[in-house]
């Protein structure tokens, strides 16, 4: 009993880090309907980014992470500016090519600039890394990690509901062409909308390098996790990715718990299961797979 | 045989490009030089040979498949398995792992032609990575070295030669092969069949498509030929390990070359591979000094930069170009134009 409880929080704990890695790119594509295969990318600078914040400065990625994700909203911009500007209305293929070759250059801007070591820091002391409460270990980090894509998603939505701006960009990805003719400039909505993708995508990498390692070609990971939680929770649902992130996580520990060698199969034959049955996603719409994609 | 002289009166482009293929292939090695360039003919070869497997279904089609390295390492893993720890000849092994592909094949096709576009690459993405991973767990329960090396035993039996010309012909016959298929898919109803579903499904059904038997029909052949390649590519490699076979970057190569070259004309997946090997080589070269992952950075970008000025790939861009300058030489040559580029008709 007590193992599965175990099993249970440690696996809901991993959906939270699950569910943060997904959160920008669910956006993104839930918005501008661009599959954005540099996301992993993204996670990966946002990680060096709360590595060398600590590093340089000693200010703990936790804290740090309104400045992480404030510079990473100005990188979103010049993403959207410089790239994807001359991509939105091509065909999925140059998008996903285009982000793609992105994605390989910053890998490698990565290895050029900081190696391919492995790097870690320890923000909190070693006694604090665990906690206990009913028996049951925590992790201290994967806890903080959670609370950070419950406030993001929490503050992302509530932005989409409160705000004229978010209204406008829950309307662009409703409907495209009826949101232009209600005035709304896609442009600038896309704009905004990859400056806060890529700021949450940052945000979560900083959060993770205390308890991920960050190296060039961690991203590759993380998109891939990333694109199976999008898909389980509903493609552009918000509170979608934290129930994809949570099922993803409890999967992956059970799994892990009876076969560890499977481990990372179960990732994709979930996915593949759930695409059998349920194409959309848990909380997506139906049909939204095909319609997003014309 | 009346046929055939009919058609390639009829279709004299295609009788040009596969005719120089057959020659540029008969006599390059012959000028290669050295080992240096008929090594990167080789690949060059074996590769546009893949992209062109893989542009069937990716390309023709247009089911993004990024899921094309487990047919490549399943056909590279039978034929080895076979040959080394039963004796069979490559050439059968070769057959045995492209019927086990088009199993595979099929089953995947299932759950990934409910979804579209990048989803449908996701699905296939995730079926790649999930038999690596299951091949990497096999080897729990059964004897299997992380690596499988071919013993340097040359002989025509044995699919292993001393020279380098023998696999420039080979993986020229290759890719003589796969072109010959794409041509026969890509041409006459099947062709139009799978064109109509790939500009647009829905409407393809609505006019009486067999939506799903074309899609597989082009996903099955594509993952038989892509699977022969992963054989010959063991055979010249003559070492294999799940790493080098079974990784999502092979998949993304060989749509990133289709891409480069032109994707869904023949052409294209060949100018591509023929381009990118040797551009690859050449970046290797130029910025191997400049410190560990330049020559991938500019790759990265340059890819970037084709994708999104020429997003109908090279042949795209020469096709139109071409037809920019000859309307400006005959005004009345206006309706030519009009035809989408990069469409090789």
């Amino acid at each position: 009993m007590q193992t599965v409880l175990q099993l249970l929080v440690s696996g809901i704990l991993l959906g939270g880090v699950y569910a943060l890695a997904a959160v920008g790119l669910n956006l993104i594509f839930g918005v501008a309907k661009v599959v954005n295969f540099a996301h992993g990318e993204f996670l990966m600078l946002g990680m060096y980014a709360g590595y060398w914040l600590m590093v340089k400065t000693g200010i703990n990625p936790y804290y740090g992470a309104p400045m992480i994700g404030a510079a990473f909203f100005v990188l979103g911009v010049l993403f959207y500016a410089g790239l994807m500007r001359f991509t939105i209305y091509k065909p999925e293929m140059t998008q996903v090519f285009a982000t793609l070759g992105l994605g390989i250059a910053l890998q490698n801007l990565a290895l050029l600039m900081w190696s391919a070591d492995y790097r870690t820091i320890q923000v909190l002391p070693a006694a604090s890394e665990s906690v206990s409460a009913f028996g049951l270990t925590l992790s201290t980090n994967r806890l903080i990690g959670f609370g950070f894509a419950a406030a993001l998603v929490s503050g992302v939505l509530l932005f989409m509901r409160s705000t004229f701006l978010g209204r406008a960009i829950e309307a662009v990805s409703q409907d495209l062409v009826a949101a232009r003719l209600m005035g709304v400039d896609p442009n600038k909505v896309f704009v905004v909308t990859f400056g806060i993708g890529i700021a949450l995508t940052g945000i979560a990498g900083a959060v993770l390098v205390p308890s991920f390692y960050a190296f060039p070609t961690v991203g590759s990971f993380f998109v891939l996790v990333a694109f199976v939680v999008v898909v389980l929770g509903g493609l552009g649902s918000m509170t979608g990715t934290i129930l994809g992130g949570l099922i993803l996580g409890v999967v992956e520990s059970v799994a892990g718990f009876l076969s560890p060698d499977l481990k990372e199969a179960t990732h994709f034959v979930l996915l593949i299961l759930l695409l059998a049955a349920r194409p959309h996603g848990i909380l997506g719409v139906k049909g939204a797979e095909k319609e997003a994609l014309k | 045989m009346s046929v055939l002289k009919r058609y390639l009166l009829l279709r004299r482009s295609d009788a040009l490009g596969m005719g120089s293929l057959v020659v540029l292939v008969l006599l390059l090695p012959h000028f290669a030089g050295n080992d240096y360039y008929l090594n990167l003919m080789i690949l060059a070869l074996l590769y546009a040979g893949l992209a062109s497997s893989w542009n069937i279904v990716g390309g023709i089609a247009g089911q993004f498949s990024l899921g094309h390295t487990a047919f490549f390492g399943i056909g590279a893993y039978t034929s080895t398995l076979l040959f080394n720890y039963a004796g069979v000849t490559p050439w059968l092994g070769m057959l045995a792992g492209g019927v086990i592909s088009v199993v595979f094949a099929w089953l995947i096709a299932y759950p990934a032609f409910r979804m579209r576009g990048v989803f449908f690459g996701m699905t296939t993405l995730a079926f790649g990575e999930t038999v690596r991973i299951l091949l990497i767990y096999s080897r729990k329960h059964v004897e299997l070295p992380y690596g499988l090396s071919i013993n340097f035993k040359p002989g025509l039996f044995n699919m292993v030669f001393e020279d380098r010309w023998s696999y420039a012909y080979l993986a020229g016959a290759y890719l003589f092969v796969v072109l010959v298929v794409a041509m026969m898919l890509s041409r006459g109803y099947t062709g139009f069949y799978l064109r109509a579903l790939r500009d647009n499904e829905d409407a393809a059904e609505a006019a009486g498509v067999p939506v799903r038997a074309y899609k597989l029909l082009a996903f099955v052949v594509s993952a038989f030929l892509t699977s022969i390649g992963g054989t010959l590519m063991a055979q010249y490699v003559m070492y294999i390990e799940p790493g080098t076979v079974f990784t999502i970057s092979f998949s993304v190569d060989l749509a990133l070359m289709t891409i480069l070259g032109g994707v869904g004309t023949l052409a294209g997946p060949v100018i591509g591979a023929l381009i990118a090997l040797p551009l690859r080589e050449f970046l290797v070269e130029a910025f191997g000094n400049a410190g560990a992952g330049t020559h991938q950075l500019v790759y990265g970008l340059l890819l970037v930069v084709v994708v999104v000025l020429l997003p109908q790939g090279l042949k795209g861009g020469f096709t139109s170009l071409r037809l920019r300058l000859a309307s400006q030489r005959k005004p009345a040559a206006q309706q030519d134009a009009s035809l989408p580029p990069g469409d090789s008709r």
